[in-house]
């Protein structure tokens, strides 16, 4: 059942566009990660669903309610910051009380609520410390706690785990998940980071240049990107690209990668003579030996990246791509070898120059 | 290309009315010529008072610094021969980049076209070309700091200190740039040495990595080495994301099968063969160890470890799948997409080879699979 509806939501500044014919919706229980460049316009976006900034034109949906001219404290909306934003002179307990204070809730309602939330989040221990005796981990989580003691249908996530070191981020990444599903809210998320986006989405709404370029499950957003400009957001490396055009060679569908022959699927035949930009995963490049086919390349350096093995390679045309393996993998070339590429289909991608879009192979 | 050795370098900041502080306990290090080092560690470990030491900003309290079988220590730093990039770029504002650049090879008397010409070898490398002719002031941190790493490279010297010199690039460029300098830190043969609190970082680039904690080195080793034979825990969950996973466990090492019982109830179970015969000693003497499993190492499929799947999490190139075992979280890593229900049971297998094996009071490894530390 949809919880929150953005219908054709536009914000200007002045002149300045924000956003233009907005459209989302989002079911119950639902975590939706609003994912883009600082700059895109994401906390905005969660700003005119909280109520603290109007739209210009369009509307918003709470549970079927318009919400658009009702006050931020009446959209049962709950809210939490990438700063934490803690009250530094209450106790940690006081902060989590504000929204229920806030709801003239009484005494016994304000402690059951608190509690609650707390032992979800377990800082339950912690509940009489002030901000400043609380880990960076545990400020988080008491901001959380603030942002979901009002039981809030809506909760909006602003790049919560910005400001936490690798460690914490990470285990938040795994944690949170089940935590705001225990909650029932639906949640939009914010961040930057494509990690966080893919593992807590259930679906991913990537914003740029005003609108939303493309809303779907990080799976098909991985491997079925709507354009360049999306395919290079998600990954680590991201994906290589080089200019090229779509030819036939030898009766095959080809493109020319620094003056080779690159065959790829038949599905793009009807592109023959067409501008595109060829793009592949670093982690759908196969290397084999010299004497292989496949496009040659020599191994410039070996860079370890965690659980994962990236190298660089140039081509004699000078393209340099990037290829990562698992450590684990055996045999992986050293630097200087001469080593031939070949790219998996299912992390190969065209897409036209001239709009950027995704050709269908 | 020199080598460089630290030699029982100790720090001590004596702030008047103030505690002294011991931020470098008794440091031996060798950096071989065209080694690449880096100093990891968080802030507070020690690596900014090494850095400083080394490129003379910092007196040593006591010991001694060779670069080149040269004392140095005592030398002021223009007369090192030392390259630096600061984290902070330092860049001089009334000199363009190009002329920033430029100005680190003055003292190498070059003819105006060679001066140039690496000028121009360098911002290439270092995709800066098209700033040149700018000011520091009107460029973004991340290229200022590659004007600044640029300032060093360009130079000969015996030795570059790269201060966190990739924080501010965005992350495309970044794992461009990491090869790229990695290779020419090679080719050029430059003894280098990088100080970062980004494990990452310090894996991509460093041939051997000295991880330091409390003004103490921990361990100076080749990244896989890290990975495979960590001197204790604290070296065994610094390095690696997701990081290691740890339990502490009871062990009967008596019979025919080794047992760890972990805390919460779980049991892992070998054949003794498994273990060589000093770490069942060891353990026999010892019945409480600290295990770590990278993640890595920690299959899906069968096996004894059964637990409930909390998270599972594709990112593009590989799985993190979360699971909840015996009360704890523990964390596999998988290079496909694997999809698994959250709430489902799953069964989990490490060998015995995979187990690194603490002391659980002073951390120290006793074994890395089935051999001792």
């Amino acid at each position: 059942m949809t919880q929150l509806a953005l219908k054709s939501v536009s914000k200007s500044f002045g002149a300045y566009k924000v956003f233009e014919d907005l459209n989302l919706a989002a079911d119950a229980g639902e975590i939706v990660v609003i994912f883009g460049d600082s700059g895109s316009g994401k906390t905005i976006l969660l700003r005119l669903i909280a109520g603290v900034q109007e739209p210009t034109s369009g509307t918003i949906e709470i549970a079927g309610r318009d919400v658009t001219d009702i006050a931020p404290e009446h959209r049962n909306v709950g809210m939490a910051f990438q700063n934490f934003a803690l009250f530094p002179h209450m106790s940690a307990l006081e902060n989590i009380a504000t929204p229920l204070i806030a709801q003239k809730a009484g005494a016994a309602a304000i402690r059951a609520g608190v509690d609650k939330v707390a032992k979800l989040l377990k800082i339950d221990h912690v509940l009489d410390h002030a901000p400043r005796e609380l880990s960076n981990g545990q400020k988080q989580r008491t901001a959380l706690a603030r942002a979901l003691a009002a039981e809030p249908r809506i909760l909006l996530l602003d790049d919560p785990l910005r400001n936490v070191d690798a460690k914490l981020r990470f285990e938040m990444r795994i944690e949170l998940p089940q935590l705001l599903r225990q909650t029932g809210a639906t949640v939009l998320y914010v961040t930057q980071d494509y990690k966080e986006a893919m593992a807590l989405g259930d679906r991913i709404a990537v914003l740029a240049s005003g609108n939303f370029v493309q809303i779907s499950t990080p799976e098909d957003i991985y491997l079925k990107p709507a354009s360049l400009s999306v395919a290079r957001l998600f990954g680590d490396p991201s994906i290589n690209t080089s200019e090229t055009t779509i030819e036939m060679n030898e009766n095959t569908v080809c493109v020319r990668l620094g003056g080779v022959h690159i065959p790829i699927d038949n599905a793009y035949r009807p592109y023959v003579g067409d501008t595109v930009t060829f793009g592949v995963r670093p982690e759908a490049i196969e290397l084999t030996g010299p004497k292989s086919t496949g496009l040659a390349a020599v191994v410039m350096a070996v860079t370890p990246l965690n659980e994962r093995v990236v190298l660089l390679l140039r081509t004699a045309g000078s393209w340099e791509f990037l290829a990562s393996f698992p450590s684990s993998s055996p045999n992986i070339p050293k630097p200087g070898a001469n080593v031939k590429a070949t790219f998996l289909s299912s992390g190969t991608h065209l897409f036209a120059q001239a709009t950027g879009k995704r050709l269908h192979g | 290309m020199g080598e460089l050795v630290l030699n029982n370098v100790e720090k001590i900041y004596r702030p008047s009315r103030k505690a002294s502080v011991h931020a470098v306990k008794t440091l031996n290090l060798i950096v071989k010529p065209g080694e690449i080092a880096a100093l990891l560690g968080s802030s507070g470990c020690g690596k900014t008072s090494i850095l400083r030491m080394i490129a003379g900003f910092e007196d040593v309290s006591s010991g001694t610094i060779t670069l080149d079988g040269k004392p140095i220590h005592t030398l002021p730093p223009a007369g090192r021969n030392v390259a630096m990039a600061f984290e902070t770029y330092s860049l001089y504002p009334p000199l363009t980049n190009g002329e920033n650049i430029a100005f680190a090879l003055k003292a190498q008397k070059l003819s105006a076209m060679e001066s140039s010409g690496r000028v121009k070898a360098i911002a290439d490398m270092l995709e800066i070309s098209d700033i040149l002719n700018k000011y520091p002031s009107s460029v973004s941190g991340g290229q200022q700091q590659r004007v600044s790493l640029g300032r060093a490279l360009v130079r000969d010297a015996s030795l570059y200190l790269l201060d966190e010199p990739m924080g501010q690039l965005e992350p495309r460029l970044r794992a461009v740039l990491r090869g790229r300098i990695k290779h020419y830190l090679r080719e050029n043969k430059c003894t280098t040495i990088l100080v970062t609190h980004d494990q990452t970082e310090a894996n991509a680039l460093a041939d051997r990595i000295a991880v330091m904690e409390g003004g103490v080195l921990q361990q100076y080793a080749t990244p896989a080495e890290l990975k495979v034979r960590p001197a204790n825990l604290f070296t065994g969950t610094f390095i690696g994301e997701p990081p290691m996973n740890v339990f502490f466990a009871d062990v009967a090492a008596g019979g025919k099968t080794v047992i760890f019982t972990i805390d919460g109830g779980v049991t892992l179970a070998y054949p003794s063969a498994e273990l060589s015969s000093d770490v069942r000693k060891l353990l026999s003497g010892n019945p409480r160890v600290g295990i770590g499993i990278r993640p890595h190492a920690l299959h899906v499929g069968k096996g004894s470890i059964v637990g409930k799947v909390v998270a599972c999490q594709w990112l593009g190139d590989q799985t993190h799948v979360a699971v909840e075992v015996g009360g704890r979280t523990v964390v596999s890593i998988v290079h496909d997409l694997l999809k698994a229900k959250t709430g489902s049971d799953i069964q989990l297998n490490v060998a015995a080879g995979d187990l690194h094996l603490f002391n659980p009071e002073t951390g120290r490894a006793v074994a890395h699979g089935g051999d001792l530390a």
